[in-house]
């Protein structure tokens, strides 16, 4: 666990690169301060509008007209201010960002830390053309660079990640880090896309959206059947208001989905209203689970969630910061297949041979015995589950903390016993149960004996180069995971 | 005891001295708990109530107490070549591997009721928070010393990824 502290020795420490000092966007207090202006209006111009009640006496407009400006001054000049004294430094080791008037504030943030960058565009910074960079370094909170032009954004983010991948892009990336402000989407790989209109279908057929209407449904049932055909008003209404909110928030958040490869990993753009750019650190990767709602098997549609270190809670919204925890929204088969190959270039998980639990396990899982499948191969274990939603749960070896073998008192009368495999995440936990209690010990030590002996390379890793980087590089790689696992 | 749950291996169970810790615990707790769902229940109900639930709090403590040294009993740790073995459970029962290269600490804890018998608590760390290597119950010398295997061993076998 011993991070190194010394610089590399290939590091080229005659020429380090020179000190690049970036300021935030002079729109930028404009953009932040918006918010306060249209609250100030909705506070003051709600007074105005009849909306059910007395409208209260009113002070003259001048008078309002003078608050406001007052109150858009102060902020105004504060905004100035606090973009005066705000700095981004990047120099040879790390990214430092300098912020605050009267309490002044440095963060800085080693390269080597770096795990990921997302660059996201709010409504109001993409009207004018402007992105914020936010870093993740395995922390909970996230260093946050607000706001740049697109263009600068994306060009920073590009010239970080490089950096936090290592030494031998540095100098290349370092050259030009001032001027790549061309459009480099030329080098982008689209893996996988997502027209929104998949999503519209899929937001629509799947099982959230059916347990809503079915509450509605139920309970507009029960109003009629006690003879109070009002109560069918009262529910309707708001589950309809539920299920577009529903439609409608998984189609903008996933709007134009896309996931694509560059030279320094995997992306994820997606988003009406606020752009979001992600990038996807396959190695903090945990567990992935692919799902599949009942009327998505007719239409060959999955989902893919993941467990990501740092990326908090698996949810389908995205997060207050922007994060979804979505690899993908809706998709048929072959692009999940493009999407996992993605992840772990050296893992199928359709290679994995899947074996069914016994029969009498039904009287433990009545209703999903007849889908439970597990197996593992010398990369992952897969196991599936659900009798309405179907859902296969994915982990590789490389990730698995420890096995646990469990069997309850109606488990043991069946001469059954369940299998648990723990990863760093907690929220997908992948498990196997209802097998042969007869055989499930040497599950466990096979399991284990590839747990200690790994494949030489990790799923993740695409290129066979990294496989002869040496025990060094083995160990960096081992402390890096460690440290970020240990939040 | 099943094979399922102890498998071949050089298996250390805890100290008898934990059952007592054990049952301590379990009827302080329990009494209190019990005590402030009385009180509760007062409050709200009439008197039947309140002695449902005092017969039920006190029943479940009675058996707590009762169970409490077979519960010790069934606890067992094997430490094998390449990973801790820990076994647990009477109704549920578990058998958990945790390789020694996953590990990122070991914790010995010691609270005050423990430390008045002279025992402690071995708590191994792995980036998952459902491995639940805790081992409780162990005389403090030999909490010292397994924490000191663990180490070299985690040490020696640091899993590269």
């Amino acid at each position: 666990m011993t991070e190194p502290v010394a610089p590399p020795p290939d590091r080229p420490d005659a020429s380090p690169p020179a000190e690049v000092t970036e300021r935030p966007h002079p729109l930028t207090p404009l953009i932040r301060g918006w918010v306060v202006l249209l609250a100030v209006i909705i506070a003051f111009g709600r007074d105005y509008l009849p909306i059910g009640r007395e409208p209260q006496p009113l002070p003259p407009l001048q008078f309002l007209l003078g608050a406001v400006g007052v109150v858009a001054a102060a902020s105004g000049i504060a905004g100035y201010f606090s973009w005066r004294f705000t700095r981004f430094v990047i120099d040879a080791e790390k990214l430092r960002i300098d912020s605050g008037v009267l309490f002044r504030r440095s963060q800085r943030v080693a390269f080597d830390k770096v795990q990921s960058i997302d660059v996201v565009q709010p409504l109001a910074a993409r009207l004018f053309g402007l992105a914020e960079l936010q870093i993740d370094v395995g922390s909970h909170e996230r260093p946050k660079l607000r706001y740049l032009s697109r263009a600068r954004a994306y060009a920073l983010r590009d010239y970080l990640l490089a950096r936090a991948k290592g030494v031998q892009a540095e100098a290349d990336a370092a050259s030009d880090s001032t001027s790549v402000l061309v459009d480099l989407g030329a080098q982008d790989e689209v893996l996988v896309r997502v027209p929104p209109q998949v999503l519209l279908l899929a937001a629509a057929t799947s099982h959230e959206f059916w347990s809503i209407m079915a509450t509605g449904v139920v309970a507009a049932v029960i109003g009629i059947t006690f003879n109070q055909p009002w109560l069918v008003l009262v529910i309707a209404i708001p589950t309809a208001s539920t299920l577009i909110g529903f439609v409608g928030r998984r189609v903008t958040s996933q709007f134009n989905y896309t996931l694509s490869r560059r030279a320094h990993g995997l992306r994820i753009s997606r988003g009406l209203t606020s752009l979001t750019s992600q990038s996807l650190p396959p190695r903090r990767v945990q567990a992935v689970q692919i799902s599949q709602s009942p009327v998505w098997r007719r239409l060959g549609l999955y989902r893919i969630d993941l467990e990501v270190i740092g990326w908090g809670h698996v949810t389908d919204n995205e997060n207050k910061t922007g994060v979804s925890t979505i690899l993908l929204p809706a998709g048929t088969i072959a692009q999940v297949r493009v999407a996992l190959a993605a992840l772990w270039p050296r893992a199928d998980f359709e290679s994995v041979e899947l074996h069914q639990p016994p029969a009498r396990a039904r009287w433990l899982h009545p209703l999903a015995q007849p889908f439970l499948r597990w197996g593992h191969d010398d990369a992952l274990v897969v196991s599936r589950h659900g009798w309405l939603v179907r859902r296969w749960q994915v982990v590789p070896h490389a990730r698995i903390q420890s096995v646990r073998i469990t069997q309850g008192m109606v488990s043991r009368k069946l001469g059954l016993a369940g299998l648990e495999f723990h990863t760093a995440g907690g929220q997908i936990m992948p498990h196997a149960p209802g097998l042969d209690a007869a055989h499930v010990l040497e599950r466990q030590s096979e399991l284990l004996r590839l747990v200690h002996h790994p494949a030489e390379v990790d799923v993740s890793d695409a290129d066979p180069g990294q496989a002869d980087a040496g025990p060094e590089a083995l160990r960096a790689d081992h402390a890096e995971d460690t440290i970020s696992s240990s939040e | 005891m099943s094979d399922l749950f102890t498998p071949t291996a050089d298996w250390q169970r805890l100290s008898p001295a934990y059952a007592t810790v054990r049952r301590l615990g379990a009827l302080v707790y329990n009494l209190v708990a019990t005590g402030i769902v009385c009180l509760g229940t007062s409050f709200f109900l009439d008197w039947r109530w309140v002695v449902a639930a005092a017969v039920a709090g006190l029943s479940w403590t009675l058996w707590r107490v009762i169970r409490a040294g077979r519960w010790v009993r069934s606890f067992g740790y094997a430490e094998r070549a390449e990973d801790l073995l820990i076994t647990r459970g009477l109704w549920n029962k578990e058998l958990t591997a945790i390789p020694y290269g996953r590990m990122l600490s070991v914790n010995v804890e010691s609270g005050p009721i423990e430390r008045a018998w002279g025992l402690a608590k071995v708590q191994l760390v792995t980036a998952s928070i459902h491995s639940a290597g805790h081992i409780p119950g162990l005389s403090q010398a030999d909490a010292a010393a397994l924490r000191d295997r663990l180490i070299v061993a985690g040490e020696a076998q640091a899993l590269p990824l």
